[in-house]
């Protein structure tokens, strides 16, 4: 995950003269690009492609199939993932006892959960989703958890010179606490929800850009493949940036105290 | 997720008997019927069929495959994320002209390019390594840039001061105040890289562990492609553990060695 200075840093940048580079690659490739070339098919007719796609009524559908798959299980992941976090943080005999286990499950490398779902639930209504909710769960659990397990010796002396109730000290201490490094989790979580919302349209073809992008490989349309290439490029792009839009506000209405930082 | 959040202390007894229960639970629902799913193999099934895949050879072979990919990919994507992290850090016109050009690639989902390396490259060792490589470049870059960038000032300070020639500079202070940050990009790439090498066997090089798992679910093989899951479970931990150590032994604790000094 790249760290959070780092990517501070190079968005503060001037964008547009860096983009030059890429402008002119992409101009010499298509003045000087062979035409009709399988293989590297000039920009201009990557659009036509996507276009192709777009007016046979194929590109909507797929595309609205994948945004709605990534949205809903991020969604359920940032609930479950927060909820299960500050449960397990909360109790150290939890975290103790199914330390192993979630040792084992962020170490699992996310691929290979979506051969298991597809043989053991089979291509069921909601496959998709769930197979990407358990993949996207597991940074948001552990950040959740591990910011909330650091906080519970530090600020438990003022819950209980104060009296707070269970509910005031979830809302009050807790969660504002955990948010931080739960954000961090939902910022790794992001990529992968994408990546392997993508991978499983590959695998089972189930409708998505994924598959489409597949379709358009083995017919060996190549512009077509280069421009999904682009669109989805640009979808990662668009939904890194929602996810520092959705960052932002959640940190100005929750913003990191130094006092119970040593989780993030 | 940098740091350890919940360190496996040794002989975690509540740990390990909650892996023992779930897998009491699960063997018990598999044989008794309880558990509804039809391609759900117990526990015990997937130990036969693990050590069946040890006596054929073909785990060995196939892990072999897999680790000699992540391992090529990954030194290759330390190298370039290395080179070009540090040209980056040093060169403000490289910043200023090329980055943006880089920084619009980054959040293209590397996976998206394993089409197009299929459509160049066909069913290929080439093909995993190209998707492999390009998205365990990344993190290496990201973070020598990043480290090499937030150099504090006052380290530039003393290399003026001790007027250090350019390069002395870059090997006398830069990279050793940046090293703990590469380090953690060198570490981060190996996961990325196991985590497409998995991807791209699944996809687009039909040998190794990926495929493997792949050519399980087409065979309806579940406990073979549980055997294997478990497995690459393992081994992606080890492989992280092992890179964790050995960062440990090539830093040795920077806090931890200056306080002795």
């Amino acid at each position: 995950m790249p760290r959070r200075g780092a990517s501070l840093l190079l968005s503060g940048l001037p964008a547009l003269r860096g983009l030059l580079p890429l402008v002119l690659l992409l101009a010499a490739w298509q003045a000087l690009g062979p035409h009709g070339s399988p293989y590297f098919p000039p920009p201009s007719t990557w659009w036509t492609g996507v276009a192709t796609l777009s007016r046979t009524g194929r590109l909507m559908p797929a595309l609205s199939s994948t945004l709605v798959t990534f949205v809903l299980a991020i969604a359920i992941a940032c609930i479950l993932g927060g909820a299960a976090g500050i449960l397990i943080g909360r109790s150290a005999a939890a975290r103790r006892a199914l330390g192993p286990l979630l040792e084992f499950c962020r170490g699992l490398p996310p691929p290979v959960i979506v051969p298991v779902a597809v043989l053991v639930l089979g291509y069921v209504e909601g496959l998709k989703l769930v197979i990407v909710v358990s993949v996207a769960v597991w940074p948001i659990l552990l950040n959740t958890a591990a910011a909330t397990g650091a906080l519970s010796n530090l600020l438990g002396d003022v819950t209980r010179t104060l009296r707070l109730g269970r509910l005031a000290t979830l809302r009050k201490i807790v969660v504002p606490a955990a948010i931080p490094a739960f954000l961090v989790g939902v910022r790794g979580a992001v990529p992968l929800a994408i990546i392997i919302t993508l991978l499983v349209e590959m695998i089972t073809s189930l409708p998505g850009i994924g598959s489409l992008i597949v379709l358009s490989q083995r017919q060996f349309r190549s512009a077509e493949v280069y421009g999904l290439l682009v669109l989805v490029g640009l979808m990662g792009f668009a939904l890194n940036s929602l996810f520092v839009v959705v960052e932002g506000l959640v940190l100005r209405r929750w913003p990191p105290r130094a006092s119970y930082a040593q989780g993030g | 997720m940098l740091r350890r959040i919940m360190p496996l202390r040794w002989l975690n007894l509540p740990g390990t008997l909650t892996l023992v229960a779930i897998a009491a639970v699960w063997e018990a629902a598999v044989r008794s019927g309880a558990a509804a799913f039809e391609y759900l193999p117990a526990p015990s099934a997937i130990g036969v069929a693990f050590l069946e895949l040890v006596r054929s050879g073909e785990l060995l072979a196939n892990t072999a495959h897999t680790l000699r990919s992540v391992l090529i990919g990954w030194l290759l994507s330390c190298a370039i994320g290395l080179a070009l992290g540090l040209l980056f850090g040093l060169s403000a016109f490289a910043r200023r002209y090329f980055l943006a050009s880089l920084e619009v690639l980054r959040p293209l989902p590397a996976i998206a390019f394993l089409p197009v390396a299929l459509l160049l490259f066909n069913f290929s060792l080439t093909t995993e390594l190209i998707v492999i490589v390009y998205a365990s470049i990344w993190p290496v870059f990201v973070n020598t840039l990043g480290g090499i960038v937030s150099v504090a000032a006052r380290l530039h300070d003393v290399s003026l001061t001790l007027q250090l020639s350019r390069a002395r500079t870059l090997t006398k202070v830069l990279i050793p105040a940046a090293a703990p940050a590469i380090v953690v990009g060198f570490r981060l790439g190996l996961g990325t890289a196991v985590v497409m090498a998995i991807i791209a066997e699944m996809l687009g090089n039909p040998h190794g562990l990926g495929y493997a798992v792949v050519s399980a679910l087409q065979a309806m093989r579940p406990e073979r492609m549980f055997a294997y899951v478990l497995f690459v479970g393992v081994l992606a931990i080890a492989l992280n553990a092992c890179l964790v150590v050995a960062s440990r032994r090539l830093l040795p604790g920077h806090t931890r060695e200056a306080a002795r000094a």
